[in-house]
């Protein structure tokens, strides 16, 4: 009974010895890969940064100037060229209503005036 | 142990001692104990002392276990970065002002290496500008670690590792630099070798306890937040490249510039040329390249006018229909006061003010008297330095005895020295309805402003001065300066250079200031050109209207359209447009 209590011990010493030999190493891996993300995510910034720096030095307003002045015929904005949006023209009025399937025909009917009295038209309200 | 179970055993106690003590100890040494419990009772001792050990050793390693980090953090940290890490900063829309890149340094270990001569020859043939001597003498020393090149070119780092040359090495460190070169110069400062600042924003950065940051060795990381400033990129660019072509254009020694916010306080761009490029720090430290607008005072002229125009205003003694006597020059003691435009008649306020004339100017301080000038001028800040976040500001020079002289003259602004900053946030608290508000180089907002501000001018008095700013653009000294469309206000200022303890007729200083647009101010816009020639096209003249008005007027034309201010021109004349609100 006793041999069989330490036989079982045993093998739970050894079983356990092994698993926390996994993950022992495994938790090394990760480590070890963590510390490789860090040093690449370190390496990525670094660049970003220079990009970065180097993208504002040829954004820099001094050079951009000299540029345009050389290869473009832009000018500098004058006030005149500013105008407000109350003044721009009203759109004109459709004289034919959009999707209409006789455009002609709703161009003449919009063309009579049903409130004009001529001959052929009778005033509406005659009540005299 | 077995000479003390022989020893003669304790009666047995029924006293005080506690039952449990007596009980280990007949254990222990009671004769007539059971040799067999004695001994179970020992190796259960020795179980639980070994016990105690071992589960210290296993908590330890627990220990070890969960804080795993802070060894690779110290490793990682010396490796790193030497020199500190510092924040970028940008400007209001993000563009970036300074930043840090990471250049590697060369570095020798003088134990470690084998040939002197030869590492040496081998580095000085990669690097040109190194001393060959220094560098000998350096790696011949018995120091563990010696410098030899700070801030080398990736090109060279790889020459140098190719070389292979034992106890020479490379540690990566962190390099300020400023893309927008001269562009920001005064206004950000620049950084010594270690990433330290020493002037400007940069100096006031550390001020803020970056440098304590450093020297516990936390700041190593890029990870900090940027710091934005008040400062517009596009802005300064346009006011630096102005300022440039009107130095140039009338010889002038030096020119400065000020874009400011009204209602915050903000400055949106300042610029002193000549200024210098902060990537190269030996230039910064040439006198002439200080910055004029907070290190320098200056007897500002005419523009001071204003103030003492507000102060009559505001002491309800005087109204814009007062009249003063300019018929005659105005005789003090052995001094004669002249007016430059000499007008020979009685003026209103508004002429006074669209003439420049210093008689009336020093009549209506006169009538106020010499405490009450001086209390306002004092209330405007103008007496007290100024400081902001700039770590170098001026103290004004302020005569010792101030009599009715000094009134007068620093009435129509000469005899008091300000540095233009400072007469800046003067004028902001005329023209905004009457806040004083410090002027700062970060953002802020108008309710942060406010919760700063005092209220040292009514705000009639400031809707009348603003009358009269827009007056003198429509038909005073101010209309070479306006652009149609903007609604200009503006006062011009000449104020003669002192040279050799007297006021020199040919050297002068000019100012200008702006204000933008005039019925509901946002921005003002401050010029300095000092000692300006006159040219053919201005027929001569070196004053104010000629040349530092006009170049305000090109400055405005150019930012007015980044800043979103619209431009209008259905507008009616000052009188009829300010006055009448403010009635």
């Amino acid at each position: 009974m006793l041999r069989l209590i330490n036989l079982a011990v045993i093998g739970a010493l050894v079983i356990g010895a092994a698993w926390l030999y996994e993950i022992k190493y495994s938790s090394t891996r990760a480590a070890e890969h963590v510390a490789k993300l860090r040093a690449e995510i370190r390496r990525e910034r670094d660049a970003i940064a220079a990009l970065r720096a180097e993208w504002a030095r040829l954004d820099n307003p001094d050079r951009i100037q000299i540029l345009a002045r050389r290869h473009l015929t832009l000018k500098p904005v004058e006030t005149t060229q500013f105008d407000s949006l109350d003044h721009l023209p009203e759109k004109p009025v459709e004289i034919v209503p959009p999707g209409s399937a006789d455009p002609i025909g709703a161009l003449i009917e919009n063309m009579v005036d049903p409130e004009v009295v001529t001959g052929s038209v009778v005033e509406p309200e005659a009540n005299h | 142990m077995s000479a003390q179970t022989i020893q003669p055993a304790s009666p047995p106690a029924t006293g005080l001692i506690s039952a449990r003590r007596r009980l280990v100890h007949r254990l222990l040494y009671g004769r007539n104990v059971d040799r067999g419990a004695k001994a179970r009772a020992r190796v259960l001792l020795a179980i639980m002392v070994f016990a105690a050990v071992y589960a210290v050793v296993a908590l330890r390693l627990v220990m070890f276990a969960l804080v795993p980090e802070s060894h690779a953090v110290r490793r990682t940290g010396s490796q790193d970065a030497v020199a500190t890490a510092r924040p970028d900063i940008v400007d209001r829309n993000g563009q970036i002002l300074a930043t840090d890149v990471r250049m590697p340094s060369l570095f020798g270990e003088p134990r470690k290496i084998i040939d002197v001569d030869e590492a040496t020859e081998l580095l000085t043939a990669v690097l040109p500008d190194l001393e060959s001597a220094e560098v000998r003498e350096r790696l011949g020393s018995r120091r563990g670690f010696v410098w030899l090149k700070r801030e080398i070119k990736p090109q060279q780092q790889q020459q140098i590792h190719r070389l292979g040359i034992p106890g020479i090495g490379f540690l990566p460190e962190n390099k300020r630099v400023y893309p927008n070169g001269a562009e920001v110069s005064h206004l950000i400062g620049l950084v010594n070798i270690d990433n330290q600042g020493i002037a400007g924003m940069e100096k006031w950065l550390d001020g803020r306890g970056l440098a304590d940051l450093h020297r516990a060795g936390f700041a190593t990381d890029r990870e900090q937040k940027p710091i934005a400033l008040a400062v517009d990129l596009r802005v300064q660019h346009a006011l630096r490249d102005e300022l440039v072509a009107a130095a140039e254009k009338f010889k002038a020694k030096a020119a400065a510039g000020l874009v400011i916010d009204v209602n915050t306080g903000e400055i949106l761009s300042m610029v002193s040329v000549p200024d210098y490029d902060p990537n190269n720090p030996r230039e910064a430290n040439d006198p002439t390249r200080i910055n004029r607008l907070s290190t320098g005072v200056f007897e500002l002229g005419s523009t001071f006018k204003a103030l003492t125009i507000a102060m009559a205003l505001d002491s309800g003694k005087v109204t814009l229909n007062s009249t003063f006597d300019a018929r005659v020059p105005l005789r003090y003691g052995r001094f004669n006061i002249h007016d430059y435009h000499a007008q020979h008649r009685v003026m209103t306020v508004p002429e006074i003010f669209t003439y420049s004339s210093n008689i009336g100017t020093a009549r209506m301080a006169l009538a106020l008297g010499v405490e009450h000038h001086k209390w306002f001028l004092r209330k405007l800040g103008q007496l007290d330095r100024l400081r902001t976040e700039l770590p170098e500001s001026a103290e004004p020079l302020v005569p010792k005895h101030w009599g009715e002289l000094n009134t007068v003259t620093i009435a129509f602004g000469h005899g008091l020295s300000v540095a233009p900053l400072q007469a800046a946030m003067g004028i902001n608290a005329l023209v905004n309805g009457g806040y004083l508000i410090p002027p700062t180089f970060m953002k802020r907002t108008q309710q942060e402003a406010r919760a700063l501000a005092t209220q040292v001018i009514k705000p009639e008095t400031s809707d009348k001065m603003r009358y009269l700013l827009r007056l003198n653009a429509e038909k005073g000294s101010a209309t070479k300066a306006d652009v149609k469309g903007y609604y200009i206000g503006g006062k011009t200022g000449t104020a003669e250079k002192v040279i050799g303890g007297r006021y020199s007729k040919t050297k002068v200083l000019t100012t200008f200031t702006a204000i933008l647009p005039a019925d509901k101010p946002r921005y003002q816009i401050f010029i300095i050109l000092d000692e300006p020639q006159g040219l053919k096209e201005t027929f001569g003249f070196s004053t104010s209207g000629w040349n530092a008005g006009p170049t305000a007027g090109k400055v405005i034309a150019r930012i007015a359209p980044m800043l979103g201010i619209e431009p209008r021109f259905d507008l009616p004349p000052a009188d009829r447009l300010i006055l009448a609100k403010g009635q």
